[in-house]
């Protein structure tokens, strides 16, 4: 937290400045001017008649050094005896006079920094000697001035007494009101007042007729800036922009030609239910979607789907906010309680976990708690909890205090799967197919498995000796694949239960150990009766489940309450419902951070850039609006249109600052006025995702298929990733296998199988988020991998192949098929250089062409396996088959197509390759 | 936090150098980060290769010998209490190791009878007793051991050492991974960039099929044909810059091709044993039964580190013995046993064991002690308080055993440190300093010993 310090030596005026933030703390409404002042001289008076005047030296140690001991040396040097290091205690004056093991006298010399170790090693000039030791907390140059000029004063050491009335007096920066704070000094911190900018209540502010007000607070940065906006941008980069904004996909070239505005457009689109998809995927990248739990067992989670339809359908009808937050937080807690709600739930059970015989229960259940809660901190309200799970957030209003009381909330949720019966919306297509090859493959464990037991049971000898050394007749290979067998059944027998009408939710109730959890979590029925405890909701000391503190009760944020002048909420205890205070107290409008923290990701999500750089993280350590009025602006404006993403959306497009052209006039203006780029005077540029591109190709090939929801496609992935033995606990996993039909594999991106414990090659090359935190936002990095996927997979050559078998159904010459290519990935038509070129290359393709012969694929019905056995290291080789490859129906294949429409795919792959298609202005 | 290009092709080639592609512009940069940065402090060790073994290997077994177990053998007692989990509670026996022990070299090092080869070169190796994890499970404990971080997500600490380093070979990945044909619980989280941008990630070459996704053109694409679709796609992306020429990131996408075309021929050239000796791959056991896969990786792991690559991780497994740990870790111990001994030669030899960390550990060690799986079979459960490690050259301890487990071999007793030290340790003797490699990430400053940590002095030589 960086001061600022206009003179390098210390001085600490007295002013009106201070005087205000004072004022702040005694909660007197800022505005009462004359109150102000009369009570500036009150307080005056009475301190200047209660003790001498403290000398700048006090001063500086009472406001500044103290503090600075306090967060950045005592976690080391004094706050907890034992753990003192380098035998240097900086509890008293005398202590650090004494020095520690390598100084001794020469830490403190009163009077001369030069000389003071103390000073020194701030300065982190010294080899092995800086301190603090971390480069996360070394001190800023103002800072170390701070410890040089105290000393320089004489290092001068107050009585408590005195220190504290120094602090009421004199102290800079503002006081932030929070729940109770581990340490004093901590609880008397002071904050630079603009990193207190998410916790003030939304500002409402006024702007001129006449003018769409997001454009009116962009315009008056860029004349501060003195950097004119580029022009509007030409209708086909709005249109490709506007299709892939709202709904991940490409526009038709209908679209195109019948574009006629872009409010129009935009609402026809956010009518479409590839609306809902899209915007899905945003918020499934935010609670890390998955369908499979990770780690060691990596367990299928069966109805994980239909919480992600939940939110499709969410945003497809509008949900207003505060609804789609109580409902994800307490929908089965809510008055309202549907099966919609109950499914909701499902966020909650969104992050990676497992509960395994090796691991505790406690731990694990602990591991949980952490993960939820700091996943709803940075979900709803952009802070990062885990940031106070071990001491007082460095940095931000929020201790630790507040971290335990958010726990608390969940402390009596539960995981439970609730019987939820399939909704009318719901895609139940798929369910007999699926059923069947989850039952052949168990089927076929079954088999293999009565096979190897009477094998095992006719060879099985006694063991000899007192224990056991591995001769008791059998092959380890056979133990092992026994086991192996064994636990994929159970794996499956998981999988097959996605087709019951079930949720994975959570309920309200006593905490129940269990060593082993898999499969279907039956909810209990008197869930406050019965075996079990109610836990005891205390502060964790350093984060150690083992380690009980301080008892605290449900709660939320403190410095959001006090700063944001929140109407104090009431948490239940006990048996009370305490998520739905939770999320009421989220939604509540008088909330300071939900509605910024929605609007800011909602921009983000249009801009490819958010106001508020970190929309997971709103401390101090995020970073600061660029566009703070703006921020408060929309998030009024939300409030007041019902809290409705499309009508926000619509707002937002229908600006000037949105439909701009991604390329500015004069680059080098554009380079010198806003190296940043904040100031939106293009419309910035960006690549596909991962999902974009891969849908993109299934609607140029003409291949899409565009059903709503349902349970999870399996797509055809890099075949070597696929078969690439996974271990798991127990033995290899099954081989992944891509649903039988075309129509089922290629299906949207975001219906695609999210396995933890194998990601698909293709979305992860292209910055697919991983599965363990939440994304804010998607990165693009720009790898050789990349391209060696978009020239050489299999999936590339499939949609290559089929794009040009479309072309030359719809299309009569070689011409008109060039000009279609063009029109359908690329929105426009080919200039005559291009099409020379194209052509040409195509004849020259055929040509090569002409000479091969393709041979069909079949995918394998078995594989063989090579493992080391785990009970003796020896090698052992099994066979795993695969019955989904008997009724698998390839897409169209290279040896099914004749030598032209091979000929044009080369072309097809170049287009799929180029910058124009992955790139969106 | 997008990561930014350092490389752009200089404005003349992006728009003139067409047809030719764009084969100059550095290989490095959309590979990884490319210029080699400046270390914290002088360090000796310049590159690491680190022997993972997989599944949790005894250390009572192979390194750390425990007389007392001998005489407590079988017998019975029972475990409870709130912090055991099922596999370790219930009723348990001791088990001794069913090896013998010797003292070898100069140091007279312990060590398994079943080490041949390994025996000869305890004088070059740093023995350590004294590390504890926090995790009995074997993705959580391999995460820890990777990145850290338990609950995976984070950077891989090869990830981390390129991030700070950077690579010294501008056409190779900075981290390589050399998995096992099956992948470790856990998968490719173990070796992720996590929150580092994408150019940090372990590339893992993998032992059978292609060796990178996608590396070869498919069936019935020739060279010609795929150098023949490239440049028609410069041609296509060459109008779309010229309008757009400002826009490095297009023309960094364009050059990436080129790379990709040239890895194509570059990484079958480093996966080629062919040029190496027939001494050499007697040495490291390759063609020989039951040593060739970890033979393989071995030389492999020599060829990249004196290329330039900075880190290699090879692995080794599965060394999670519940059972027959005589015939389990017997087997194991002979797979890894001589490609180990001639990569600790081979580098001695060519003289870069000095500026050359070689570490070997699993993720965690295991029990002095079973369950009764089944009736009574020696083997033995997880142990996150006591483990088996060694670093060789590098800057460390040569010669030496630091640390010890008490006397059953349950737990560390002397030079105790958590993990996250050996982290600070690896980083340290790496020139890296752990409370300066940082990133920032979800509102703080991450490292890879997570909260901070000590540098274990005593391994240091």
């Amino acid at each position: 937290m960086a001061m600022r310090y206009g003179m390098p030596e210390y001085f600490v005026p007295f002013s009106q400045g201070k005087a205000d933030n004072l004022f702040h703390l005694l909660s007197y409404p800022s505005s009462t001017f004359v109150l102000k002042n009369f009570l500036l001289v009150l307080l005056a008076f009475i301190t200047i008649a209660n003790a001498a005047t403290p000398t700048d030296g006090e001063k500086l140690f009472a406001l500044k050094v103290k503090p600075l001991f306090s967060s950045r040396c005592m976690a080391c040097h004094g706050e907890e005896e034992k753990k003192i290091k380098g035998g240097f205690d900086m509890r008293t004056r005398e202590a650090i006079l004494k020095g520690g093991d390598e100084f001794e006298d020469q830490v403190l010399v009163p009077g001369d920094p030069s000389k003071s170790q103390l000073y020194l090693v701030t300065t982190r000039t010294v080899e092995d000697y800086e301190m603090p030791p971390k480069e996360a907390d070394k001190l800023t140059e103002e800072e170390t001035w701070i410890i040089r000029d105290w000393i320089k004063a004489g290092a001068p050491w107050p009585s408590d007494e005195r220190i504290t009335g120094i602090q009421k007096q004199y102290a800079e920066g503002e006081r932030v009101a929070t729940s109770k704070a581990l340490n004093e000094d901590w609880q008397n911190r002071r904050y630079e007042s603009e990193k207190l900018w998410s916790y003030r209540p939304i500002k409402k502010i006024a702007i001129p007729r006449g003018v769409h007000p997001i454009d009116h607070f962009i315009s008056k940065r860029l004349k501060e800036a003195k950097l004119p906006p580029a022009p509007r941008a030409k209708p086909r980069e709005l249109v490709r922009r506007l299709s892939f904004g709202l709904t991940g996909l490409p526009p038709s070239p209908e679209d195109l030609a019948g574009f006629k505005s872009t409010s129009d457009y935009a609402e026809r689109l956010m009518a479409s239910p590839h609306y809902g998809e899209h915007f899905a995927q945003h918020w499934l990248d935010i609670t890390r979607y998955a369908d499979s739990a990770g780690f060691a067992n990596d367990y299928y989670r069966p109805h994980a789907w239909r919480y992600r339809d939940y939110v499709v359908r969410a945003f497809n009808r509008d949900k207003p906010y505060p609804d789609f937050v109580r409902e994800q937080l307490a929908g089965d807690e809510i008055p309202s309680r549907s099966p919609e709600s109950l499914i909701a739930t499902g966020f909650l059970r969104m992050g990676p976990w497992e509960q395994t015989g090796m691991s505790v229960f406690k731990e694990t259940r602990q591991f949980w708690l952490d993960d939820v809660t700091d996943s709803v901190g940075q979900t709803f309200l952009a802070h990062p909890m885990q940031c106070a799970k071990c001491h007082d957030h460095k940095f931000d209003p929020v201790p630790t205090r507040d971290y335990y009381r958010m726990m608390a909330v969940f402390s009596t949720t539960q995981f439970g799967d609730h019987d939820v019966p399939f909704l009318p919306e719901e895609n139940l297509n798929y369910f007999k197919s699926s059923h069947e090859l989850v039952r052949a493959k168990i089927d076929g464990y079954k088999k293999q498995r009565a096979a190897l037991e009477q094998k095992m049971k006719d060879a099985r000898k006694n063991e000899t000796g007192e224990a056991k050394v591995g001769d008791n007749g059998l092959d380890p290979g056979d133990e092992a694949s026994n086991a192996r067998m064994l636990k994929n059944i159970s794996r499956h027998e998981i999988e097959s239960n996605r087709t019951k009408p079930r949720a994975q939710g959570v309920y309200t109730g006593k905490t129940v150990q269990k060593n082993h959890i898999r499969g279907y979590l039956k909810p209990v029925a008197n869930p406050w009766k019965g075996p079990g405890e109610i836990e005891k909701d205390t502060i964790l000391t350093g984060g150690d489940v083992y380690t009980p503190g301080d008892p605290v009760t449900p709660g939320a944020l403190s410095a959001a309450e006090s700063l944001g002048e929140m109407n104090p909420a009431r948490f239940p205890r006990d048996k009370g419902k305490r998520r739905l205070a939770l999320a009421n107290w989220i939604v509540d409008p008088a909330n300071p951070l939900t509605a910024r923290v929605i609007v800011n990701r909602i921009w983000s999500w249009h801009f490819g850039k958010a106001i508020a750089g970190n929309p997971n993280n709103f401390g101090g350590t995020g970073a600061n609006p660029t566009h703070p009025e703006l921020l408060d602006f929309l998030a009024r404006w939300f409030i007041d249109n019902g809290w409705s993403v499309k009508k926000l959306n619509h707002f937002i497009i229908t600006s000037e600052t949105y439909q701009r052209s991604s390329r500015h006039p004069s680059p080098d203006l554009l380079a010198k006025a806003d190296p940043a780029q904040n100031l939106y005077s293009i419309f910035k540029p960006r690549r596909l995702t991962a999902e974009e591109l891969r849908d993109a190709m299934l609607v140029a090939s003409g291949e899409l298929n565009r059903e709503f929801g349902g349970i999870a496609s399996r797509p055809d992935i890099n075949p070597e990733v696929a078969r690439q033995p996974l271990l798991i606990m127990g033995g290899i996993a099954s081989v992944y296998e891509p649903d039988p039909t075309p129509a089922q594999r290629n299906r949207r991106s975001l219906y695609a199988e999210k396995l933890r414990g194998l990601r698909d090659p293709f979305f992860e090359t292209f910055n697919q988020p991983g599965t363990s935190d939440s994304c804010e936002l998607r990165e693009t990095s720009t790898v050789a991998p990349q391209a060696l996927t978009l020239i050489n997979s299999q999936e590339i050559q499939d949609r290559a192949l089929a794009f040009a078998h479309r072309l030359l159904k719809e299309t009569n010459t070689n011409r008109q098929a060039i000009d279609r290519a063009f029109q359908l990935a690329l929105g426009r038509l080919p200039i005559s250089k291009e099409r020379e070129i194209f052509l040409s290359a195509w004849v020259k393709a055929n040509a090569e062409e002409a000479t091969l012969k393709p041979e069909s694929y079949t995918p394998p019905t078995f594989i063989a396996r090579t493992v080391r056995a785990e009970k003796t290291g020896e090698l052992y080789t099994f066979e795993e088959f695969l019955p989904g490859s008997k009724i698998y129906q390839p897409d169209l294949q290279r040896s099914q197509s004749d030598a032209r429409t091979r000929g044009l795919s080369h072309l097809c792959l170049v287009i799929f390759n180029s910058n124009e298609f992955v790139y969106l202005d | 936090m997008a990561h930014h290009f350092h490389a752009t092709p200089n404005r003349r080639e992006a728009l003139f150098g067409l047809g030719a592609g764009l084969g100059s512009v550095a290989f490095s940069s959309l590979l990884q980060a490319s210029n080699t940065r400046t270390v914290h402090h002088p360090a000796k060790a310049k590159r690491c290769i680190f022997l993972m073994m997989e599944g949790g290997p005894s250390h009572i077994d192979t390194f750390d010998p425990k007389p007392e177990l001998t005489k407590r053998h079988l017998q019975k007692f029972k475990r409870s209490g709130e912090r055991q989990s099922a596999m370790s509670s219930g009723q348990r026996y001791f088990v001794k190791s069913p090896f013998d022990f010797e003292k070898g070299g100069q140091s007279g090092a312990d060590i398994s009878s079943e080490w041949v080869h390994l025996k000869q070169r305890v004088d070059d190796i740093c023995f350590y007793r004294g590390a504890k994890v926090e995790s009995v499970n074997h993705p959580t404990a391999c995460y820890q051991i990777n990145t850290g971080n338990r609950f995976g997500g984070d950077p891989g600490i090869g990830a981390w050492v390129t991030y700070g380093l950077g690579s010294e070979n501008q056409n190779l990945p900075g981290f390589v991974v050399l998995p096992r044909t099956s992948y470790p619980q856990g998968g490719a989280g173990n070796w992720s960039n996590g929150f580092l941008p994408a150019d940090y990630q372990g590339t893992p070459l993998r032992p059978e099929g292609s060796p990178i996704l996608d590396l070869n053109p498919p069936v019935g694409m020739n060279r010609q044909r795929q150098r023949q679709n490239l440049d028609l796609l410069a041609k296509l992306n060459q109008g779309h810059l010229s309008t757009r020429p400002d826009r490095s990131e297009l023309s960094a996408r364009m050059a990436s091709y080129e790379l990709a075309y040239r890895m194509q021929m570059e990484v079958p050239e480093i996966l080629d044993l062919k040029g190496e000796k027939e001494s050499t791959l007697e040495d490291y056991g390759i063609g020989q039964k039951g040593t060739d896969a970890f033979g393989r990786k071995c030389l492999l792991a020599r060829r990249l580190v004196e290329k330039g690559v900075r880190f290699v991780q090879a692995y080794a497994g599965n060394w999670d013995s519940h059972d027959y740990i005589a015939r389990a870790h017997g087997s194991l111990i002979r797979s890894v046993d001589k490609p180990i001994a001639a990569l600790l030669k081979d580098l001695k030899q060519r003289g870069m064991l000095d500026d050359t960390l070689v570490i070997w550990c699993g993720e965690f060690g295991r029990t002095p002690d079973n369950g009764m799986r089944g009736g009574l079979s020696y083997g033995r459960d997880h142990n996150a308080n006591a483990m088996a490690m060694w670093f060789a050259g590098g800057g460390t301890k040569a010669g030496h055993t630091i640390g010890a487990t008490d006397d059953i071999g349950a737990e560390a007793v002397d030079c105790v440190h958590h993990i996250r030290d050996v982290h600070c340790t690896i980083l340290h003797l790496l020139g890296l300093d752990d409370n300066k490699l940082t990133y920032y990430h979800a509102g703080r400053h991450k490292q890879l010993s997570q909260f901070g940590g000590e540098v274990i002095r005593e391994l240091i030589g």
